[in-house]
């Protein structure tokens, strides 16, 4: 568990052993102020060069940015509201369903990254 | 003489000594089959090259041009990519599946004519049946049953609407037809079964995640593109296409967001990216065309690429839940930079494949004056970014810590994830070879200012949404749970109305008989006396009177059906 703080990450493999400063909380608001900042970076691009496109709304400046911004978060709250009509148990359609069933083991190959 | 020979009888050959065979050499041919494929037709030169008289039809086995050319090789290429990722399946039954599922989709992709395409569509659901049975627990027996009446039905269809087509034109000719007789309706149908139209889709959000590890992989490739290929030979420029295609890539995102089972996810995410190529089939025009043909080879390559990497956090782990994972980067970081490749294919970054397929088709939409559509396409682009290129990446692999800490994926499905994305790379990075196999003459730039300026506005700040809405735990967290979709119409509410008239009828039907059986016994008794076979008219029945009375009402309807 990341809580535990004496878990041996020496076995891990290279490439999760270099990236193990993503546990860090002041490393991930790092990563969110870099997405802040190339956003705004991205915005300003449209005052900086000719756009060539079809369409009157494609000129407004940052049209695809408020257009993904806005659509995306809708698409969430949205989604989040059909939840409290679509959504049932897990078993709901069982034992006519794999949703509520285990994957048989004997097609997996489950092994701990240090054994 | 290669191009005499059907490519599909290959495959079939080879499933045919593939039992008696020891696993090494299975598993080489099943390698080896799709690359010798490839290789032959690559080679073949266009034209019809294996007509086959068969019953007084003229069958056409390998039609070769450049729309089934690239269709064939794209399914070629995934064959050989799942059979690699399925080095380690033991069960011939999954690698026998498997050589007659892809044989039959190249088969069907190459029918010059109706009889041939419904003999190798029948064929794709018939196999392909098989990787969900092989899973081998009751619910994916009951689910695979689901999945095989309807691929079944889209099979009827088809053949229904072939035979009325032959009565209205003398011929089964698959080329382009014009929607208005019922005959093209029919075949219109067929082809939206399997390329999961909206209310017509449920069989692959249902079937896919109930696979094997490999199965998924293998079934993500061939039957809706498929689909896709027949519309584009078919229907190529019909309308409504364009508006099928829409409502396509919109309504399956807002499942995608809420679904947990992460394979489900790539599924509802699959039938949103068949919306953009049939948007690009209803245009019709040669550079719609080319984006629906370029985005279906991306699209295999990187919808594979996804499902194997949820694939192999399925085989390590046993879950492919987004609510048991999370925090996998640390052991499986191999499989994480592959999905993230993945990712961004299908979210369409600049320098990755879907960037450059994609465009294609948004572009031809705007040129053709479809405004509302194209804003329907942007905005399902960037919902499919938001579930499949964050959503999938972030709670497999990062979110919270599950504390899970499995091996990273075996070697031979590495290799197959790292052979695949980088394809989904350098097609991203250097289009002209993709672009060089396209039906038509390619006239497009896809790396412009505005066109990556823009498209990474959209894509960054759609994930700035995705950040802000997580921060601010407004995003819905990933709980085990089902959603309704529209099969909940066949799986509980028409099962729940048959018992309810069932019971109607039963207690109806138990006052009834009281009251008729009186009668009935009288009546039967009477009918015994004259008909039975001690009965005075029976005297004079051979038994083979029965026998031509069959022979008559089967005449009949023969006539009445050729008639109709």
């Amino acid at each position: 568990m990341s809580q535990d703080k004496h878990e041996d990450t020496d076995a891990f493999p290279w490439l999760g052993r270099r990236l193990l400063w993503l546990d860090n909380r002041r490393n991930v608001n790092r990563i969110v102020y870099a997405l802040y900042g190339l956003c705004a970076a991205l915005f300003l691009a449209d005052f900086f060069y000719h756009k060539h496109v079809y369409l009157g709304v494609e000129e407004l400046p940052g049209f695809y940015a408020v257009y993904g911004f806005v659509m995306c978060a809708m698409l969430v709250i949205c989604a989040k509201a059909m939840r409290v009509i679509l959504m049932r148990r897990e078993d709901y359609y069982a034992p006519r369903d794999v949703e509520a069933e285990e994957y048989p083991e004997d097609q997996l190959d489950r092994a701990e990254h240090d054994a | 003489m290669p191009e005499m020979m059907p490519t599909a009888l290959l495959f079939f050959l080879a499933a045919a000594i593939l039992p008696v065979l020891p696993q090494y050499l299975r598993a080489l041919l099943l390698l080896a089959v799709p690359v010798l494929a490839g290789i032959i037709l690559w080679n073949i030169p266009e034209g019809m090259l294996a007509q086959v008289g068969f019953m007084g039809l003229e069958l056409e086995f390998m039609r070769i041009d450049s729309l089934s050319r690239i269709f064939a090789l794209i399914f070629c290429l995934a064959a050989f990519l799942g059979n690699l990722y399925a080095w380690h399946v033991r069960d011939r039954v999954q690698q026998v599946a498997g050589l007659i599922y892809s044989g039959s989709a190249i088969g069907a992709v190459l029918a010059g004519d109706l009889i041939t395409l419904f003999l190798f569509w029948e064929g794709t659901a018939i196999a392909s049946v098989f990787l969900i049975w092989a899973r081998r627990t009751e619910g994916a027996y009951h689910t695979g049953l689901r999945y095989l009446i309807i691929q079944i039905g889209s099979g009827v269809i088809l053949l229904a609407g072939a035979v009325l087509y032959h009565a209205e034109t003398g011929n089964f000719v698959f080329e382009r037809m014009q929607l208005g007789s019922p005959a093209t309706w029919l075949i219109f149908l067929s082809f939206g079964i399997k390329c999961a139209f909206p209310l017509l889709h449920n069989w692959l959000q249902d079937a896919y995640p109930a696979a094997t590890v490999t199965g998924t992989v293998i079934l993500s490739a061939f039957t809706t593109k498929l689909a896709v290929y027949a519309l584009a030979r078919g229907f190529a420029g019909t309308e409504i296409l364009i508006y099928i295609g829409a409502a396509m890539t919109l309504f399956p995102i807002f499942y995608a967001v809420i679904e947990n089972d992460l394979r489900r996810v790539l599924a509802y995410s699959l039938n949103n990216q068949l919306g953009f190529m049939v948007v690009g089939v209803g245009i019709g025009t040669e550079l719609a065309l080319n984006g629906t043909a370029a985005h279906a080879f991306a699209h295999i390559l990187y919808k594979a690429l996804l499902f194997m990497s949820v694939g192999a956090v399925l085989f390590r782990t046993g879950t492919a839940k987004g609510s048991e994972l999370g925090g996998l980067y640390k052991t499986m970081p191999l499989t994480m930079v592959f999905c993230v490749v993945g990712a961004a294919s299908i979210s369409a970054f600049p320098l990755f494949s879907g960037f450059i397929s994609k465009s294609l088709i948004l572009s031809a939409s705007v040129k053709e004056h479809y405004y509302i559509v194209w804003a329907v396409l942007l905005f399902a682009s960037a919902g499919v970014f938001h579930h499949s290129g964050i959503k999938i990446p972030y709670f497999a692999f990062f979110a919270h810590d599950s504390g899970k800490r499995p091996k990273e994926a075996p070697p031979h499905m590495l290799l197959a994830m790292a052979i695949t994305a980088f394809f989904c790379v350098y097609i991203g990075v250097n289009p002209e070879p993709l672009y060089a196999l396209l039906p038509y003459e390619v006239k497009y730039e896809p790396y412009t200012t505005t066109h990556v300026v823009t498209q990474l506005q959209l894509l960054f700040f759609s994930a700035l949404a995705f950040t802000v809405l997580m921060r601010t735990g407004i995003y819905p967290p990933e709980l085990k749970s089902v959603n309704l979709d529209f099969d909940w119409t066949y799986r509980k509410a028409g099962p729940a109305i048959l018992r309810y008239l069932r019971a109607v009828a039963g207690a109806s039907g138990a006052y009834l008989g009281s009251v008729l059986s009186g009668w009935a016994i009288g009546i039967f008794h009477r009918f015994q006396h004259s008909t039975g076979p001690e009965g005075r008219l029976a005297q004079s029945w051979p038994t083979g009177a029965m026998v031509l009375w069959i022979a008559i009402l089967l005449g009949v309807t023969l006539v009445v059906s050729f008639l109709s």
